[in-house]
């Protein structure tokens, strides 16, 4: 087994906000690993440090064996990321941000790979509007595509679920499960508990920028819990203290 | 609705103080009205070398220039209501929700800038110098008389800079025709007459000689300004489901000499889509280098020979060093942020951006040396001015990265800017002056601008990037 995200005692405060405190986590090639937690528990932080686009205030933040916090640029170029909020560039179309995504990336041949995507999220209609022009949902599928056209290694994505519909929530979780088949791993965060017990095959629990729990679903369903009751009663506990 | 106004005057003040610090953003009128208050005592000094006429008249044309800056509410208005307030939700957006109007809640805006924009710029000036005149022994009513008439100087910019602006958002060809008219109208007065038209503007007359009639007159012209821009905002056009052909791929292609092809491309769309190209060359740009050029033509005389070209070659080359935020400003790092691009990567993309349109500068020089009939000095004067942009750039880079609005709003930047320019304009300005050719010296400025852009590059890669 190899390790492609290692965090060590990772922790981040804005001023008096504490938003990840020491946290220690580690995810294996070919993993499914949920980053579960309440509103404001620090999940978007602990993926902006994984990914480099913030700095952690203590600890190291390794990922496919790069210091995330020395070399950012290189991190960011071998994995995918979907940001919190789809922030696709205004002035350009669907398709232009995809050959610019690309270019960026130096991925060849994009076109095929694009059409592809173009079909599969039902959007090739869109292809050639302005993104300040687009639904959410649409931005969304957008950004969706462009976290997984070069197909990374290893895929960080924050909240992708949250503006789909059911149909294409039930698509994409698909994807997403297929996907690590494949030998590839993804870090998600969701606070949709039902889809991380449905999918995942780690997970971790985090409140306040405490970790509560991290370990496999599979040990969780052997002790005949369900990952949303588990979840809720861990997070009630941690509040009462 | 008295509410909507105020929360919205909260907000802004909210915004910038969170921005750069409540201290920082706080000491800003503080020191414009120190500036007024300390400038007030060196007024008989500087009497000796220029007459009272002309300071007053620089000061006009300062506080016209500024009304001019900001006043480009029309051409950026459904910029600014479907972008800045579409994605933070501020309360203009949220605002949305409520049964008003979009025209009304873009009024309520607009007169929330020019409030926010006289207590930050305009008052601390008049005040500072009000509360120096018992000590430099001009009567408390000239000190008022001047408060009113930078007050006139900065809502002329403003209300006719919106106008025209609207203008431009509706027709372009209605607003050359309104420039043309405007133009000639000018160009013939100053033929007949032989004065310059800029002899006239309302405000100077005022504070020359005070009367009633140029007062109500003036307040007429603004209001009815005022009125007819918002009669003609046309708050339509948020979001129009219309189809683009890629212009991406070919551009990159023409861009591949550049060192970030698919970010110059990437910038040269976004300038062209968002109407910015046209539209701030026009406003922010043109025009206001335009006013200057009548007001300082009336200082002529008291510069050496060809002193009036290269101080206006200077002052378009700092102008020209906002073209930075042509390109950072309607650019936020967060489609940056998931990708494989460092702050450095996008700051030396940026700064190649600016570099290319710096055509427009050194034409516009080129063109303003011929004109005034100084063909002679046309290279010295381009090879000023273009240095100079790039220089301020330079330092503008350093001090603020990919966020140059910084400068306007903290004072500890501003104060280090306005040192690093200053020294920089008053040596060469001084060069050019006692030789024309000495200005094609400016060209030692590559030296420090390099400079200032290598550490602006380990600086900014080195913190995380603001916008997320
Ligand atoms: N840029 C920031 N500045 C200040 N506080 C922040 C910033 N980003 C996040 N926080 C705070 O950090 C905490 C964790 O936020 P976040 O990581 O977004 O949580 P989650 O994604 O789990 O909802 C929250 O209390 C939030 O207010
Ligand atoms: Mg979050």
């Amino acid at each position: 087994m190899t390790t492609v995200i290692e965090a060590r005692d990772v922790s981040k405060s804005y001023g008096d906000v504490q938003a990840v405190n020491h946290v220690n986590l580690s995810v294996e090639k070919g993993a499914l690993f949920g980053l579960l937690g309440p509103n404001g528990s620090g999940k978007t932080t602990m993926i902006k440090m994984l990914t480099g686009q913030t700095r952690p205030t203590g600890g190291t933040a390794t990922v496919l064996g790069i210091d995330a916090e020395k070399d950012p640029v290189g991190v960011r170029g071998r994995v995918g990321i979907i940001p919190e909020q789809e922030t696709p560039p205004s002035f350009l179309t669907a398709q232009e941000y995809l050959e610019f995504v690309a270019a960026v990336r130096k991925i060849p041949d994009i076109q095929k790979k694009a059409d592809w995507w173009f079909e599969f999220l039902d959007f090739a209609d869109k292809k050639n509007v302005l993104c300040k022009d687009l639904s959410r949902g649409t931005r969304q599928k957008l950004m969706f595509t462009q976290a997984f056209i070069h197909e990374p290694e290893l895929a960080l994505i924050d909240e992708p679920l949250i503006n789909f519909d059911p149909i294409m929530q039930d698509l994409v979780k698909d994807y997403l499960a297929a996907y690590v088949k494949k030998g590839k791993t993804i870090f998600i965060s969701t606070h949709i508990l039902e889809v991380a017990e449905e999918i995942c095959s780690g997970f971790a629990i985090l409140h306040k920028g405490n970790l509560l729990h991290t370990g496999p679903v599979a040990e969780l369903t052997a002790r005949g819990e369900h990952l949303p009751s588990y979840f809720l009663s861990l997070v009630r506990k941690d509040r009462h203290v | 609705m008295f509410e909507l106004f105020v929360a919205m005057l909260k907000e802004e003040w909210r915004v910038h103080s969170t921005m750069f610090g409540s201290l920082s953003f706080a000491l800003f009128p503080v020191m414009i009205f120190g500036i007024a208050f300390m400038g007030a005592f060196l007024i008989p000094l500087m009497r000796t070398t220029l007459p009272a006429g002309n300071l007053t008249l620089i000061i006009h044309a300062n506080y016209l220039m500024l009304g001019i800056m900001v006043g480009g509410f029309g051409l950026l208005g459904n910029e600014v209501m479907s972008r800045r307030f579409g994605q933070a939700s501020f309360l203009s957006y949220s605002a949305r929700s409520l049964p008003l109007s979009d025209r009304f809640i873009f009024t309520n805006f607009v007169i929330k800038d020019t409030v926010y924009y006289f207590f930050l710029w305009v008052f601390p000036f008049g005040f500072g110098y009000i509360l120096a005149s018992p000590f430099t022994g001009v009567s408390l009513a000239r000190a008022l008389l001047l408060l009113l008439t930078l007050t006139l100087s900065f809502l002329f910019g403003l209300c006719g800079v919106f106008f025209l602006s609207t203008v431009y958002a509706r027709s372009r060809t209605v607003l050359w025709l309104v420039l043309l008219a405007l133009g000639t109208g000018w160009g013939g007065f100053a033929a007949m007459t032989g004065m310059n038209p800029a002899l006239f503007f309302p405000p100077m007359l005022l504070n020359s000689a005070f009367s009633w009639t140029n007062l109500l007159v003036s307040c007429a012209v603004l209001v009815i300004l005022f009125a007819v821009a918002i009669v003609l905002f046309n708050p339509e056009s948020v979001g129009s489901e219309k189809n683009y052909k890629d212009a991406f791929a070919p551009l990159m292609n023409r861009f591949s000499f550049l060192p970030h092809p698919p970010l110059a491309a990437k910038d040269t769309i976004d300038l062209y889509r968002s109407g910015s190209m046209i539209g701030q060359t026009i406003f922010s740009f043109l025009l206001p280098l335009a006013v200057i050029w009548f007001f300082l033509s009336l200082l002529g005389p008291f510069f050496p020979p060809h002193g009036l070209l290269f101080i206006f070659a200077i002052t378009t080359g700092v102008v020209a060093s906002t073209m930075y935020t042509w390109v950072t400003m309607f650019d936020s790092f967060g489609p940056y942020a998931c990708l494989p691009v460092a702050v450095s990567t996008l700051i030396t993309s940026k700064l190649t951006t600016f570099a290319v349109l710096q055509v427009i500068p050194a034409a516009f020089i080129a063109v303003v040396a011929l004109l005034s009939g100084e063909a002679a000095y046309l290279v010295p004067a381009v090879v000023l001015g273009c240095s100079v942009s790039f220089y301020a750039v330079g330092v503008m880079a350093w001090l603020c990265g990919l966020s140059p609005n910084v400068l306007v709003y903290d004072v500890k930047v501003l104060f280090v800017y306005l040192v690093l320019v200053g020294i920089v304009l008053m040596v060469f300005t001084t060069a050019a002056f006692a030789n024309p050719y000495y200005a094609l010296s400016a060209v030692i400025l590559v030296i420090p601008t390099w400079l200032l852009v290598q550490k602006a590059k380990t600086r900014w890669d080195a913190v995380d990037p603001a916008g997320f």
